[in-house]
């Protein structure tokens, strides 16, 4: 060929290639504007304060009934699809089992690429396969794996772009959540408070997978909170970090929360509060430093990690507007921060609570030495599933209402000690369900300022996916039997629901494509999409 | 199956050195005083204790006496052979075709679980002193045991098949749910729903039409809008619960309990003879010898 025609064809390559890639720029500032374009779904929780709510009308409380399903795509892999897909101009990507992912074009199902990960045989992952999705940037997709790296995947193609250890799976290091990404980084915690971990969570730069910046969930000798861990106990302190932060563009800080202290269940060789297990972090989004903290659980002995999405929300409180953080807790407690400073302003139980007797003026458990575990047993409500877990809740600004999948169950705690060995399980006990009773759930609507359940629709089992609502007045939720629910986000009716045929592992995200409005819900291996008639 | 030669070699070393010790070098004997090997054993026993607790008891039950769900480890009965090689061989690849799944473990986690069960005393279980045959005419006959219960393919189909009950639970298991069947309720058909794979209950449930029927049964399946009872005339009932009045759940056994004016002692010994024998058909674990 010659040089002058390589030279002109070249040319004609990277002008095609600039003008599609400005098309598909995702850029920080449109994900900080994330509500301002509902037709997609751009974070993890669709926007940066936590949400989970669309302001697409299109499928309301009048039309619901008449929801049809459009299309299915088949990931591959059966088990926990626990991912939230992103929608981006009319492709959704997505994440399955064993770090799959993959993209596909919104209308109709059709899969553009497809990407698996080549994983060591020998993973030691708590609760399953799973992954809950990508974040993007740019023409960038990020994945945080199994064997804990972080992944850059083209999106256009799937390639690789670069893969980077955060931390080493041998010691049962793994990720689990989708990344949050804020500027130029993408944010990642980290899972294995089932394995003694010491918990982090990673800021990676977006362009070169570069670390920038490491936050230590579990403080190490000389750092303020060390002295919360007897002896080396810290060392296997788990406090991970396994489910994404949300952001607050203005205050410029991300909110964290934080799960387990190891062993989870046995804490007699660790005595202490055990910062920074069970709390939120609020972290600085440029330098990772901790600006405040607030502990939900010292000391824990049933496994209430406060890995629940922190919701942002700007409110009265008191007769003063104020940036609150809410989260309804694993522990059983709702909870209302002031989310400048982490001061703690409220907080009530919002279901069936044994541990404690109640929360003090200053935040603190006062905790029900009775129901300690004992080595025979002990009843304690909620399990240690708790009465929330990770799955989303959804605030409502329509209705102030923040929705919460709950689980009915209590737990018999035994208690017994037990030896770290790297990379083995380090739970220090079992629980089993309450044989007297069978674990149920439902989906709860609390007053965002009081806690209070203005409506409650019951599950037959206990819920392992959350909530999604709308400006059509439509809450949608999956449930563990396989049923997929829209209801009156202002009184909980049911409106319409299908049968899916597998447990709901995750939550629904909205868009439109072409004038018309899709849900989106993973059942087993697949993903399916609503749409009305 | 690496780990049993591995066991092979370590027994055959350990003797070797044994001998050598005795007969002729006096350095093999201060490797090893038994002061050692005791406190290793119990590190074992104890690491043993921690990984049942944590992995076997909620089926097995806490102390391995047997749960509503697996069987009595402690009865000294191993269905799947008593051998080290094969309770090693049963933890690691579990028993296809029961509910005792796969298990991966490593090699001296296996060994420890196994220390441990060693280390259990002995059920006080009951000497079986029943008639066997006799139990079996009583089961299908004046009992009406068989209306309920399937055993190789003939019976009812209302309560657990007990084709492999023998190998499944205790003597004073099976007492006491002849007995009293609402002690320790047993475990239906596996939940679909449940995160862990847990079975549903045998709840007696009643379903009241809004014709006002009630009918009573037990739920094969159910989910938040509908439920799949087996009636008391073991037919099929499919019900949106959207359609009816009423679904109660009720924490009690369907089957009625057998107090000794209904069952006497020695009637009640050779149905309990009878059950013990029913283990089903015999399935080898892979790896087993």
């Amino acid at each position: 060929m010659k040089k002058s025609i390589l030279i002109a064809l070249m040319a004609v390559a990277a002008l095609l290639a600039s003008a599609t890639t400005l098309h598909a720029q995702v850029t920080y500032e449109r994900l900080r504007n994330a509500p301002g374009e509902p037709q997609n779904w751009l974070t993890y929780s669709g926007r940066y304060s936590g949400w989970r709510y669309s302001t697409l009308d299109q499928i309301n409380v009048n039309n619901a009934a008449h929801l049809a399903m459009r299309w299915a795509f088949q990931v591959g892999d059966l088990g926990q699809f626990e991912t939230t897909p992103l929608v981006v101009d009319g492709v959704i990507y997505g994440s399955g089992q064993n770090n799959r992912a993959f993209a596909i074009d919104a209308r109709t199902g059709r899969a553009l690429w497809r990407y698996q990960r080549n994983l060591p045989d020998k993973l030691q992952i708590c609760c399953g396969m799973d992954n809950r999705g990508l974040a993007i940037l740019g023409d960038r997709l990020f994945m945080a794996t199994l064997d804990g790296h972080v992944v850059a995947l083209e999106a256009k193609t799937g390639n690789l772009l670069w893969d980077v250890t955060a931390a080493d799976y041998r010691k049962a290091y793994s990720f689990t959540l989708a990344p949050l990404v804020v500027k130029n980084e993408v944010i990642v915690g980290v899972s294995g408070g089932e394995y003694g971990v010491r918990g982090f969570i990673d800021a990676y730069d977006a362009a070169t997978g570069k670390r920038l910046w490491r936050f230590d969930t579990v403080p190490g000798p000389g750092a303020p909170g060390h002295e919360s861990w007897s002896g080396d106990s810290w060392k296997t302190g788990g406090a991970p970090a396994w489910i994404t932060g949300t952001f607050d563009p203005e205050l410029n800080l991300i909110y964290w929360p934080t799960g387990n202290p190891a062993p989870s269940n046995y804490g007699g060789d660790r005595a202490g509060d055990n910062l920074y297990s069970n709390s939120m972090l609020a972290l600085d989004a440029d330098t990772g430093q901790l600006k405040w903290y607030f502990q939900f659980t010292p000391h824990d002995l049933y496994d209430y990690d406060a890995t629940q999405i922190p919701v942002l929300v700007d409110a009265n409180w008191e007769g003063q507007p104020r940036k609150l953080l809410v989260q309804a807790n694993r522990n059983g407690f709702y909870y209302v921060l002031d989310r400048t400073n982490g001061k703690f302003l409220f907080a009530t139980p919002y279901g069936n609570v044994t541990w404690a007797k109640g929360i003090d003026a200053a935040g603190k458990p006062i905790v029900n030495d009775a129901l300690v575990a004992k080595p025979e047993g002990t009843r304690v409500c909620p399990g240690a599933t708790g009465l929330t877990n990770w799955y989303s809740p959804s605030f409502d600004p329509d209705t102030s209402l923040l929705y919460v999948a709950t689980s009915n169950e209590c737990d018999i705690f035994t208690n017994s000690p037990q030896q770290y060995r790297a990379g083995h399980d380090f739970i220090g006990s079992v629980y089993v369900p309450d044989p007297e009773e069978r674990p149920s759930g439902s989906l709860k609507a609390l007053d965002v300022h009081t806690g209070e359940v203005k409506w409650s629709f019951p599950f037959f089992s206990n819920p392992w996916g959350g909530v999604l609502s709308t400006a059509g007045g439509v809450v949608f939720v999956g449930a563990a039997d396989g049923n997929f629910i829209a209801l009156d986000a202002r009184t909980g009716s049911d409106l319409w629901h299908v049968q899916l045929g597998a447990a709901i592992y995750s939550t629904a995200v909205t868009f439109e494509v072409a004038g018309k409005q899709y849900v989106l819900i993973p059942s087993g291996s697949a993903l399916f999409a609503f749409a009305l008639q | 199956m690496s780990s049993q030669p591995k066991i092979f070699r370590a027994v055959l070393l350990l003797l070797f050195l044994s001998l050598v010790g005795s007969t002729s070098s006096s350095k093999a004997q201060t490797a090893k005083p038994p002061g050692i090997a005791i406190a290793r054993r119990a590190a074992e026993v104890r690491e043993g204790a921690s990984l049942f607790r944590a992995n076997c008891s909620p089926c097995h039950g806490l102390g391995a006496y047997g749960g509503g769900r697996g069987p009595d480890l402690t009865s000294g009965r191993w269905t799947h052979g008593s051998s080290d090689e094969a309770i090693f061989a049963t933890i690691t690849h579990g028993v296809p075709g029961t509910e005792m799944p796969a298990n991966a473990f490593e090699d001296s986690e296996v060994r420890a679980i196994i220390a441990y069960l060693r280390s259990l005393a002995p059920s006080k279980d009951e000497a079986i002193t029943g008639n066997a045959k006799n139990g079996d005419r009583l089961f299908h006959g004046s009992a009406a045991c068989g209306t309920c219960h399937m055993v190789s393919g003939s019976g009812g189909l209302l309560g657990p098949d007990l084709s492999r009950v023998g190998a499944a639970r205790s003597v004073t298991y099976l007492v006491d749910s002849i007995r009293d069947p609402n002690k320790d309720l047993s475990l239906g058909m596996t939940d679909p729903n449940d995160h862990y794979g847990l079975p549903l209950l045998y709840d007696t449930v009643t379903v009241t039409t809004n014709s006002g029927e009630k009918i009573l049964g037990v739920a094969r399946n159910e989910d938040t809008f509908s439920v799949q009872l087996m009636a008391t005339d073991q037919r099929l009932h499919f019900f949106l619960k959207s359609e009816v009045k009423s679904v109660v759940h009720e924490r009690a056994s369907l089957m009625p309990p057998y107090p000794e004016t209904f069952l006497s002692a020695s009637d009640l010994n050779d149905i309990v003879a009878y059950l013990v024998t029913l283990r089903g058909q015999r399935v080898e674990a892979p790896g087993a010898k």
